[in-house]
Order: structure tokens, then C-alpha cells, then sequence
């Protein structure tokens, strides 16, 4: 008898310990199931605007080559998006901010834009400068932020390899970064050139110019070694006469010259040199060159290399093979009287990616999804862009080919493009560093 | 490449002569330093740019090269509007209150130019393909900015012979010589303010009009210039229009001299230059 309620006792203790310990399993562990379950049946569809800021120059010298076709391109999107029922039907409140002022000036805006006007996601920044100081606000802050155009390869990477990633959890950047370019320009380099003796360089003088012809360095030291740089020149951002610059580097007669000037200074460097006979003498590898012979028009030189920062060029992928990009131009060109250039491309990436993680997310939780939700839906997303595809990798960079040719004159166009003949595509892991590597370990890692 | 070194060095030396020379006719006969003075050359190279756009691809070079006046003659009225409102009522007070007062006046000239050229940046180069280039013993260089160069040295000549040889350019140099005793004499003090603030200011538009062939008008781009002239009258010394040559050129030459031979502290070796001469000699090299 007395085993009996012994055993009933114990059973139910049993039973009960059991019980509890699969509820608190149940709510500690990681329940996401239950949590969905929960959420499908609490969570919200709300019909409110999205508030989407974009964020780039529009004023000063960055501004007409390139922020504002950022914008535009924003602006275009917003308008397509819109009329195609929204994203799970919100439509979009495109905000645009002026990327101008400093590194200061933008830190206070992202604080406002996040802590005040609420906004869902920051789609924004050219300057690596402006990118290296606004990305960690992201996790600090709690706002979702896609970088779009910055380049600096050291914005997503730790001290040494292998590092931990990802670097921030609500920051992103929807491209690839400079290492993509100006390996690109070493590998074109050795094939086109490979006689060269002499390189030199002229370079914003901040992270994204350093940094770009750090890797341009590195990457020509593994490859053409026995190539002598015969010098460097710094100008800060947004000079405005290069013309001492110019005479210096005609002076040291260096074979070909990097340089990842953009914007307004690219213009009117290009504009200055042509001006003084630069180019009588010397050719320029412009790691950012796309925009600028549509820039400067029909008296932009021959002959000069010129990277896409990515695959973005109106012409590629040929409009027969990819409508999508065939699309995007004639949108472009019908609204903005111009062809799009690689801001605008990096323009779609950074709004379609946002898309895509959003309704991504939204189909595993049942309803409209928050930041962090949206943040784990966009690894590993990969999309179809105009011109070709984007990745975004687990370290929260975008992953993709570069395009890279020579500059030539053609009477179908009223500026040069790039001959077509010597196109070429290098895939994306020819010239992005695995998750975890640093871009110089990677380099000075290869066998050649 | 040394002689095109050297003429780069002379072209940008012509460029900060016109505009630290009108600064030093401010400072000297008024005894105020502009801070504004770099707006003012921004304000004279947006007219002169927006003016060449707004006449076209097809217009002929007898209107195009007259129109970078414009830049001048709008410079020079708003240097009349800031002195009549703005510096006038500041004359009796200390110096603070009048660096204040420019240091105002450059941001709202910053904002003004914004409001009415808009953010971008200006490109006007006709004036400067149309020449050309020349080849110097092998070299080509810009026959614009050969052209620069006889600009600035005419107006220099121009300014001294004003200066020292007229009845007016007496009485500036007479003013900054010794105010005090210019007023006893009966000058109008004034008056002479006045024409020399806008003298001064025409001088900083002329430079910008100048400028903006071969460079673009962007906000903001009036910083530097102003920093270098102040640069250049720490050199030359202040009030002093020779002063205003000798710094020039030495500022001229060490840019393009020093972006040769030290491209990674160009922006530095100036100010090292400028520090040598405060320490060595503080009144400047023709200072009095």
C-alpha cells in the first residue's frame, strides 16, 4: 500500500518536474518555433509608410557625378516600387539627406534619424569616411543601416585573420568593397601591360584613397614585381587644382598611374590633366573611372583603364542577355536624360536588397518583421541586379565580378566607351577574400 | 619638367597675389581683418562660371572673356553692401567683435551662394580650351595660365601705380600709415574705407573669375584660398603690398616646389614656412 502512494507521489513529482522543465525548455531555449507560433498569431501588417532615408551628397563637388544620381535613382525605385503595390503593401516614404558636412555632421544625422524620426532603414553614405564612423551606430543605436557606395575594404574587417564576423549586426554594406577594383586593375595590368616598368599613384588623401592603393600595391607587388612605384601623391578630398599635382606626376614619367579619385575630382582632374598634356604622355587606371567619360564628354582620352566598381556599366551585361539592365537604362536614361552610372546601380542593390530581406523575413514570421528579423533574412541573400547578381555574405559585404576595360571613342555614342574587345570580367572569388581573411593576407598569401 | 615647375608656382603665386593684395588694402587702410574675404572670391567665381554657361557653347570669345568681369564687378558690390552694413558700425569697437562680425558674414555668404547657384559644382573651361597649349622647351603647358599670370602682373602694376603715384593712393597709404593723423588732416576716413574694402573685394572677385576656368566653382572652395592669403601676409607681411608680392611667391613656389619633392606634407611645409617667419621676423619680410 504504502509503495502505492509512494509510486503515485513520485509519479506525479516525476511528472511535474518533467513538466516544468519542459516549460522553461520550452521558454529559455532558443523556441524559436514558439516564438513564430506566438508571433504569427500576434504579429502585425501595418499599411503605414515605410520611412526610408537615403542619404547621399547632394551639394559640392560629389554631388552632380554622384550623389545626385544616387538619389535619383532612389527616387526612381521608390516610384516603381510604389506603384507595384509597395513592399507587403507599404509603400515607401523616401526621405533624402544631404551626405555633405563631414564625418560630424552625419553622425548627428544618423542619431536623429534613428532615435527621433524612427525611420526603418538607412539606405546611405559614399565617403568611407562617413561609412567608418556611421556603421557602428547601427548595433549602438539599434537602426537598420545599408551602406551603398562606400568602399573602404577595412570597414567590415577585424585586426587580423581570421576575424570574427560579423563586425556589426544591423550594419551592412550592399556592395563589394575596393578590393574587388583594384585587384581588378593589378590582374588587367599584368595581361594588358605587362611590359610596364614604372607605376604611380595620385589618391584622396583619407581611408578610401589610402586604401585603395594599398591594395593596388600589394596586389601589383605579388603579381609584377620587378614594377617600381616612382611616387605618390595625396591631394586631400575635394581639391580643386590638381595642376601642380599633374606637372609632378608628368615629371616622374611613371608608365600607368592609380588613382581612385571620384566624383568632382576625378572630373576635374581628368579635365586639368587633359588640359596641361597629360595624357600625351601617360595613361591613367582609374579604380572608379565608370562614370566620368559620360562626365566629361566627347574629349575624355583614349586608352585609359577604367574599373566598374563591380559589373555596373550601361552596356554590360548586353541588354539582349540580361533585360533587367536593359530596363534600368532606358528607365534611367527616359527619366534623367543620362545613363545610369555605378552610384545608381549601387543605388538598386542597396533598395533591393532591403526589399528582399524584408519579404524574406516576413515569410518566416508571418508578418511584418523587425530589424534584427530583417538583418538575418539578408545573409546569404542573393538577387538578381541589373547587372548580373549580388550576394551578401555572412560578414555582411556584398559580394561580387568586376568589370574592367580601356576607354574608347565611338560614333554611336557622344562619349568613349569601353572598347569591347577588351572587356573582361574577373568572378568574384578571384577577387574578394574569403569570410574571415584579411584583403592584404589574402594577396600576399597567393601563389604566383 | 623644372621650368614647368616653376611656371606652376608662378601661376598660383598670380592667383594668391590678387587675392592677399586685396586683403592687405583692407587690412592696411581699415585695419580689419576680412574673414569673408574667401566668399568674396567664391562669389566672384560663381558669377563668372554661371555667366559663361548661361552664354552658351556657341557664343564668340569677344563675349566670353569680358564676362569673367562680371565676377568682378559682383564681387565689388558685395563688398560695398558688407562695408556699409556690416563694417561700419564695428569701426569704434574692438577687434574681436569685428573678427565676428567677417566670420558671420563668410557663413551667410556661404549660405547666399548656395541660395543662389544651387549646391553644384560650375565647370566654365571655354576660356581656357579655346587657347589651348603652348610647348616650353618640349613641354606643353597651358597658354591660359600664361594668361593668368599677365592678368595679375597688370594688376599689380596697376594697384601701385594707383597707390604711389595718384592723389586717392596717397591718401590710402597715408590712412594706414597713421590714421590718426590722416583724420586731422582731413580725410575722409570713411569714404577711403569704403573704396578700399571695395577695391579689395573686386581684387578677391577678379582672382575667382579668374580661377574658374580650370577649376570648378564649388561652396566651400573659398577656405583654402583665404587660408593661404592669410599665409601670405603673415610672410609679407601686414599692409604691405610688396609684401603681398614676395609672399605670394614664396607660397606659389613652395606649393609647386614641395608637391614635386615632398608630395606627403605639401599642405604642411607652408604653414612650417610661415611658422619659421613668425618666430624669425613676426611683423613679416616687409612688415612694419
Amino acid at each position: 500500500m504504502a509503495k502505492k502512494k509512494i509510486g503515485r507521489r513520485e509519479f506525479i513529482k516525476s511528472a511535474g518536474t518533467v513538466g516544468l522543465g519542459l516549460g522553461a525548455a520550452g521558454l529559455l531555449g532558443s523556441s524559436v518555433k514558439v516564438r513564430k507560433a506566438t508571433a504569427a498569431q500576434t504579429r502585425s501588417n501595418p499599411k503605414t509608410p515605410i520611412k526610408l532615408a537615403a542619404i547621399s551628397f547632394l551639394t559640392g563637388a560629389a554631388a552632380s557625378p554622384f550623389g545626385i544620381p544616387g538619389n535619383n535613382t532612389y527616387k526612381m525605385l521608390a516610384d516603381v516600387i510604389n506603384r507595384e503595390g509597395g513592399i507587403l503593401g507599404r509603400k515607401i516614404d523616401l526621405l533624402s539627406y544631404d551626405e555633405a558636412g563631414g564625418v560630424d555632421a552625419q553622425v548627428k544625422l544618423c542619431r536623429k534619424l534613428v532615435l527621433d524620426e524612427k525611420v526603418d532603414v538607412i539606405l546611405g553614405y559614399i565617403s568611407s569616411a562617413d561609412c567608418k564612423a556611421v556603421l557602428p551606430l547601427s548595433d549602438e543605436l539599434g537602426g537598420l543601416i545599408m551602406a551603398y557606395d562606400c568602399g573602404t575594404h577595412v570597414l567590415m574587417e577585424g585586426d587580423k585573420s581570421p576575424y570574427k564576423v560579423p563586425k556589426y549586426t544591423l550594419g551592412f554594406r550592399t556592395k563589394a568593397h575596393l578590393g574587388i577594383d583594384n585587384i581588378g586593375l593589378a590582374f588587367m595590368v599584368k595581361k594588358y601591360l605587362p611590359d610596364i616598368k614604372t607605376i604611380a599613384g595620385i589618391n584622396p588623401d583619407y581611408a578610401w584613397g589610402r586604401d585603395s592603393w594599398l591594395i593596388f600595391e600589394t596586389a601589383m607587388k605579388k603579381l609584377m614585381p620587378h614594377v617600381k612605384v616612382v611616387g605618390t601623391w595625396w591631394p586631400p578630398l575635394f581639391t580643386t587644382d590638381f595642376t601642380a599635382h599633374i606637372s609632378a606626376l608628368m615629371g616622374a614619367k611613371p608608365d600607368i598611374v592609380h588613382s581612385a579619385l571620384w566624383g568632382g575630382d576625378s572630373v576635374t582632374f581628368t579635365k586639368q590633366a587633359m588640359g596641361m598634356g597629360f595624357f600625351e604622355k601617360s595613361k591613367m587606371a582609374f579604380s572608379r573611372g565608370e562614370p566620368y567619360p559620360q562626365e566629361v564628354g566627347k574629349d575624355y582620352p583614349e586608352e585609359q583603364l577604367i574599373c566598374c566598381a563591380g559589373t555596373h556599366y550601361f552596356l554590360y551585361p548586353p541588354h539582349d542577355k540580361w533585360p533587367l539592365n536593359k530596363w534600368f537604362v532606358e528607365a534611367y536614361h527616359k527619366r534623367y536624360g543620362k545613363y545610369p552610372t555605378y552610384p545608381c546601380y549601387h543605388a538598386y542593390q542597396a533598395m533591393y536588397t532591403y526589399k528582399h530581406a524584408v519579404e524574406r523575413a516576413a515569410a518566416l514570421v508571418g508578418g511584418w518583421p523587425t530589424i534584427e528579423e530583417i538583418a538575418e533574412a539578408a545573409v546569404g541573400l542573393s538577387i538578381q541586379t541589373p547587372s548580373g547578381h549580388l550576394m551578401i555574405r555572412e560578414d555582411h559585404n556584398g559580394i561580387e565580378d568586376v568589370l574592367l576595360g580601356f576607354s574608347k571613342k565611338v560614333p554611336e555614342f557622344p562619349f568613349p566607351i569601353l572598347d569591347p574587345r577588351r572587356l573582361e570580367v574577373f568572378p568574384a572569388h578571384m577577387v574578394n577574400a574569403p569570410v574571415g581573411v584579411r584583403t592584404v593576407d589574402w594577396i600576399q598569401g597567393w601563389k604566383v | 619638367m623644372w621650368p614647368i615647375y616653376i611656371l606652376n608656382g608662378l601661376y598660383f603665386a598670380a592667383l594668391i597675389f590678387l587675392i592677399s593684395l586685396g586683403l592687405n588694402i583692407i587690412l592696411g587702410v581699415m585695419g580689419i581683418l576680412n574673414l569673408a574675404h574667401g566668399s568674396l572670391y567664391a562669389i566672384g567665381a560663381f558669377m563668372s562660371a554661371w555667366m559663361i554657361v548661361a552664354l552658351g557653347k556657341g557664343a564668340p570669345m569677344f563675349l566670353i572673356y569680358p564676362s569673367l568681369l562680371s565676377g568682378v564687378v559682383l564681387a565689388a558690390f558685395f563688398g560695398l553692401f558688407m562695408e556699409y552694413f556690416l563694417i561700419r558700425p564695428m569701426y569704434k569697437r574692438a577687434l574681436e567683435y569685428q573678427l565676428l562680425i567677417t566670420f558671420g558674414a563668410l557663413l551667410l555668404l556661404e549660405d547666399v551662394i548656395k541660395m543662389i547657384w544651387g549646391g553644384e559644382a560650375y565647370y566654365a573651361s571655354r576660356p581656357f580650351d579655346v587657347l589651348g597649349k603652348i610647348h616650353i622647351l618640349g613641354n606643353p603647358y597651358p597658354a591660359y595660365f600664361l594668361l593668368v599670370m599677365i592678368m595679375a602682373l597688370i594688376a599689380g602694376l596697376l594697384i601701385w601705380i594707383f597707390m604711389y603715384k595718384t592723389r586717392i593712393g596717397v591718401m590710402l597709404r597715408a590712412i594706414s600709415l597713421d590714421r590718426e593723423m590722416a583724420t586731422a588732416l582731413g580725410l575722409n576716413i570713411h569714404k577711403m574705407g569704403t573704396f578700399a574694402f571695395v577695391l579689395g573685394s573686386a581684387l578677391a572677385g577678379l582672382a575667382g573669375a579668374l580661377v574658374v576656368p580650370t577649376t570648378p566653382a564649388l561652396l566651400g572652395f573659398g577656405m583654402e584660398p583665404l587660408i593661404l592669403a592669410f599665409i601670405v601676409v603673415v610672410i609679407g607681411g601686414l599692409g604691405s603690398l610688396k609684401g603681398a608680392l614676395a609672399g605670394s611667391l614664396i607660397v606659389g613656389q613652395t606649393r609647386s616646389i614641395g608637391i614635386v619633392l615632398f608630395p606627403e606634407i605639401e599642405l604642411a611645409l607652408l604653414f612650417l614656412i610661415a611658422a619659421v617667419i613668425l618666430v624669425a621676423k613676426p611683423e613679416g619680410l616687409f612688415g612694419r
